[in-house]
């Protein structure tokens, strides 16, 4: 079955490094996304593994063949990687007509008109665009022409299916629609899906695994929940997440296994990792999310109201406690005038305690503000 | 070093190697490197070395020296003697760049009050105007000269011979109306200003209204506005216009030729002709060589200001309507003085040459005067001509016919291919130095003026190792392939820059082949520029004399070659008539080219 491999890729055009060391295991059937920033090299990698580009060293395997292999000169072409690709701008062929951009690529494999037309016919009834076939895809909207992307892509039924920012073309009501349908079209291929995106909801909600990279590089590669509770590095942490995660400079004063007593706006505070904690410099980063700090009467913070954004079913709530700018998710709609005092509280066993100096994550657990 | 290092270093090469000539792109790059280094720079070093070496005939007899012996007497010539370097160099340069800047500056005038009138006033008859306007640049510019000479020439200036004018009104024109530099500035910039306008006219068509609808709401005055905010706006697309018209004026052989010979008015390429015919070979190569030096420098200057365009002209594309000029009370006679001239210089050069090609004495337009003998007489006609028969009825003017289109297409083949070709593999390998290379290469020869480009083609033809080429149809098919490939390359390039590359990269990866990819997925996409990339070179050989004159077997082998010897020697009739019928078949190819590909010259200016 096939399981994607990459083992030291490395990426260079001329001098500048695109993608650097990077290791990665996509298992079979999986729905990987590549997440990260704009610029960082995602659709570098998915265009390497496809054999669109070359690396400029490393080894790629799939289904346990090597299909690219720096040290041995081993490099297959796209069409013998059993693969399909989805492109960020569809590149339909503006002269063939709906039906005939689907048969184009069967046809060159070889198959006999009877086996194509059945085919282009189910694929057509698949993605519920029949009553296009004779249309050129100038005549059609975007979410119809990348619904002919998807069809043209698939009716090889390729093993693996690349996509490269699909839906970012779309508007925000289709772009939600076609989610759901790719998460659904995902089960009933049976297909391995690698997809690109640079937007954390989308591969929140879409993938089995994310791997999020930052220029060039791995920052950590997990299931969703994971890198949303227990971010490896700072980064991740802050670019997973809406409203963005709190970041609180703390000052480390002392340990006892999993206790770590820490100053952080200006009170004394025990934070209690789940795990042993690891080893950790005396400044640090308490990261907290916005829905793990509730305004509560009983609350041990006391800040003061910057603005308030009601959205209807919750609020974003921004205050400052000292120096430090906090942002509070609220169930609900409140308002609160501005400068009032507000208490708040940190809650719950998924804060996370980063090193001030690696940004790397040192443990994740619960604060209890003394005093 | 160890071995093992060794072997890291030494493998992946070979493998890249591999990969390198796997790409279709790499293999057509290389291929046109070396044979657009073969072809535009080598012919640059037989001529550098031509500009210091003796030649039989005028120089070894003067010189007394075997052939081929370095020497450095053509620039001491050129440049030390006072006499003969006023009257063959400095003269002649000052007449080409007068008439250079006359006519870009003219062309301009024309160009931007028709653009201006065009896309910012309420004119009427619009599209027509538009029309009829570009028509003259389609046609080659002798035409326009020597319909200049047809009308004006009289009694009293030249050769004596009496044109329309004089025989219809009885006015004789002074003779710097007639010859020299005057009617040079005219013709060129007559013929150029459709570009002007086309250029100008694109921009202002393209220029963000609220531009000007934002002074106007500050209460400037229609003029304060084509002044202050108009003209600095287009003032770099008129600059670089200028530049261009400069250099097409500079350049221009045959209309100094046709309107400056009977008063022995030489421009630099006029002189360069006449210092090779005359056996000062060396001297012909200097000026060949400098003429290419300021093509180079004044393609430099525009790229500068076309560089700098891009980033304040404002061209949204998508602007709002303009609100046009009201010409009120003056808007019937603006359009009828503008639909009279451009109807003028579009059909006129056309009566004219069917009348001049009709009349047995040159100025009589009575009726007992004209015969078709010049069209189809026989031999039993009795002429005072050159020729035996009427130019319809007779072989060498249909083989010179046959060679030129035979000429025309096969050069378009060879150019629109690889142009293509060109603009394929340089968009997919774009940013890599190979890719660079072959685009500047293949856009080098347009620095070079046609005569200059004839005349180093010369040099490799007269020297011993290609003797065999000499006044071959090969040599001229290869001169003219490799003239006309900068627009075949640019528009090629331009076209495949509208295909996304993924476009291409969708057919890979089911697998299709290259071939299967160009014919069924890029050619189709981008038919029409492809169609035109191949019928413009017909165009272009159909009406070009320079660049073949010095390189035909003798005058009369091509169509465009032998018009120029009848005029030349005389024969007035016959010239105008194939004249007439090159006009005709130039305009038959562009209206095919319409038809096949829905362009037309003002394609989205005009109305
Ligand atoms: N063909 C190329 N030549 C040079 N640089 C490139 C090329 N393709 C991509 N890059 C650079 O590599 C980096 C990663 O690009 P890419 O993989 O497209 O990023 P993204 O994550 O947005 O998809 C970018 O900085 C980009 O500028
Ligand atoms: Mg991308």
């Amino acid at each position: 079955m096939p399981q994607i491999i990459l083992e030291h890729i490395h990426k260079r055009f001329d001098k500048f490094v695109a993608v650097e060391d990077l290791n990665l295991v996509i298992e079979d059937r999986g729905f990987v996304t590549l997440l990260g920033p704009s610029g960082c090299g995602k659709t570098t990698t998915l265009r390497m593994i496809a054999g669109l580009e070359t690396p400029t060293s490393g080894r790629i395997l799939i289904d346990g063949v090597p299909v690219y292999d720096s040290d041995r000169g081993i490099n297959l072409p796209p069409n013998k990687r059993d693969i399909g690709f989805l492109f960020q701008n569809y590149a339909l062929w503006p002269h063939m007509t709906v039906y005939q951009n689907i048969a184009f690529g069967l046809e060159m494999l070889k198959w006999d008109r009877k086996r194509i037309e059945s085919r282009v016919g189910e694929m057509l009834q698949l993605l519920k665009i029949e009553q296009f076939g004779k249309r050129y895809p100038a005549e059609l909207s975007g979410g119809q022409q990348q619904r002919v992307a998807i069809a043209r892509t698939l009716a090889p039924s390729p093993r693996v299916l690349f996509m490269d920012e699909p839906l970012s073309n779309l508007d925000a009501k289709l772009r939600g629609e076609m989610r759901t349908e790719l998460k659904r079209l995902h089960s009933d291929t049976n297909s391995t899906f690698v997809y690109v995106t640079h937007d954390q909801l989308e591969a929140m909600t879409l993938s089995t695994r994310v791997c999020l990279m930052e220029t060039g590089r791995l920052q950590q590669y997990a299931p969703p929940l994971e890198i949303y509770n227990q971010p490896a590095n700072i980064f991740v942490a802050s670019f997973v997440g809406n409203p963005t995660m709190n970041f609180i400079p703390v000052r480390i004063l002392s340990r006892e296994g999993n206790r770590i007593r820490m100053e952080m706006l200006g009170r004394q505070a025990v934070f209690t990792a789940q795990a042993p904690a690891e080893d950790l410099s005396s400044e640090g980063v308490l990261g907290v999310r916005p829905e793990f700090l509730p305004i509560r009467e009983d609350g041990a913070l006391t800040a003061s109201i910057y603005s308030t954004l009601p959205a209807g079913m919750e609020t974003t709530v921004k205050a400052s406690c000292g120096e430090t700018m906090l942002t509070s998710v609220v169930f609900g709609s409140v308002d609160y005038a501005v400068d009032t005092q507000v208490k708040m509280e940190i809650t719950g066993n998924s804060i996370v305690l980063f090193d001030g100096q690696t940004s790397r994550q040192a443990g994740v657990g619960a604060v209890e503000i003394l005093d | 070093m160890s071995t093992i290092q060794r072997d890291l270093r030494r493998e992946p090469l070979r493998y890249r190697m591999k990969a390198f000539f796997a790409k279709p792109a790499n293999l057509i790059l290389l291929f046109f490197l070396i044979a657009l280094v073969v072809l535009s720079l080598m012919p640059m070093v037989t001529m550098l070395t031509n500009m210091f070496t003796v030649h039989a005939g005028t120089e070894k007899k003067m010189l007394r020296v075997p052939v081929g012996s370095w020497t450095l007497n053509h620039f001491e010539l050129l440049f030390a003697d006072p006499e003969w370097s006023r009257s063959n160099f400095w003269t002649p340069l000052l007449n080409s760049l007068i008439v250079a800047t006359g006519s870009g500056i003219l062309g301009i005038l024309i160009g931007g009050t028709v653009a201006w009138f065009i896309t910012r006033s309420d004119l009427k008859c619009k599209k027509f105007i538009s029309a009829v306007f570009v028509f003259p640049y389609m046609m080659p510019a002798w035409t326009l000269a020597l319909f200049w000479t047809n009308m004006f020439q009289n009694s009293k200036v030249g050769g004596g011979v009496t044109g329309m004018v004089e025989s219809l009104f009885g006015i004789c024109m002074p003779e710097w109306f007639v010859f020299g530099l005057f009617p040079m500035i005219m013709v060129i910039g007559l013929h150029y200003s459709p570009f002007a306008y086309l250029l100008i006219g694109g921009i202002l068509k393209n220029m963000d209204a609220t531009l000007e609808e934002s002074a106007t709401i500050l209460k400037a005055s229609r003029f304060t506005i084509i002044r202050r905010v108009t003209i600095p706006i287009v003032m770099p697309a008129i600059l670089s216009t200028f530049l261009l018209i400069f250099s097409s004026g500079f350049a221009s052989y045959t209309v100094p030729v046709f309107l400056g010979s009977a008063t022995r008015t030489f421009t630099l390429s006029t002189k360069m002709r006449a210092l090779i015919q005359a056996g000062y070979e060396g001297q012909g190569y200097i000026m060949a060589f400098l003429s290419i030096l300021l093509g180079t420098a004044i393609l430099g200057i525009n790229q500068y200001f076309t560089g700098k365009r891009k980033s304040f002209t404002t061209v949204s594309g998508k602007s709002g309507q303009v609100s046009l000029v009201k010409l009120r009370g003056a808007n019937g006679i603006i359009s009828a003085v503008l639909i009279v001239l451009t109807l003028f210089f579009a059909i006129m050069p056309l009566v004219s040459f069917a009348l001049e090609s009709v009349i047995k004495q040159a100025g009589n337009y009575s009726f007992s005067n004209m015969t078709l003998d010049f069209w189809i007489g026989t031999e039993s006609s009795v002429f005072e001509t050159g020729m035996p028969s009427g130019i319809l009825m007779n072989g060498t003017m249909w083989w010179g016919l046959l060679r030129q289109v035979g000429l025309a297409v096969t050069v378009s083949l060879i150019v629109g291919t690889c142009g293509m070709l060109i603009g394929y593999a340089c968009v997919r390998r774009r940013g890599t130095w190979l890719a660079r290379a072959v685009e500047n290469l293949a856009f080098f020869p347009y620095l070079m003026p046609a005569m200059a480009f004839g005349t180093i083609y010369l040099a490799v033809a007269t020297s011993a190792s290609f003797k065999w080429m000499y006044g071959s149809f090969f040599l001229l098919g290869l001169v003219a392939s490799v003239k006309f490939l900068p627009f075949a390359s640019r528009s090629g390039v331009n076209s495949m820059m509208q295909i996304a590359p993924e476009i291409e990269e969708a057919a890979t990866i089911f697998g299709v082949p290259w071939v299967t990819r160009m014919s069924r997925i890029l050619f189709p996409i981008q038919k029409s520029a492809i169609i035109s990339g191949y019928l413009l070179p017909v165009i272009n050989v159909m009406r070009e004399v320079a660049l073949f004159t010095l390189l035909v077997p003798y005058p009369r082998y091509l169509l465009t070659t032998m018009l120029f010897s009848f005029n030349e020697t005389g024969y007035a009739q016959y010239g105008s008539a194939v004249t007439l019928l090159i006009i005709v078949i130039i305009i038959l190819i562009n209206s095919l080219v319409n038809k096949l590909t829905g362009a037309s010259f003002d394609k989205g200016i005009g109305g």
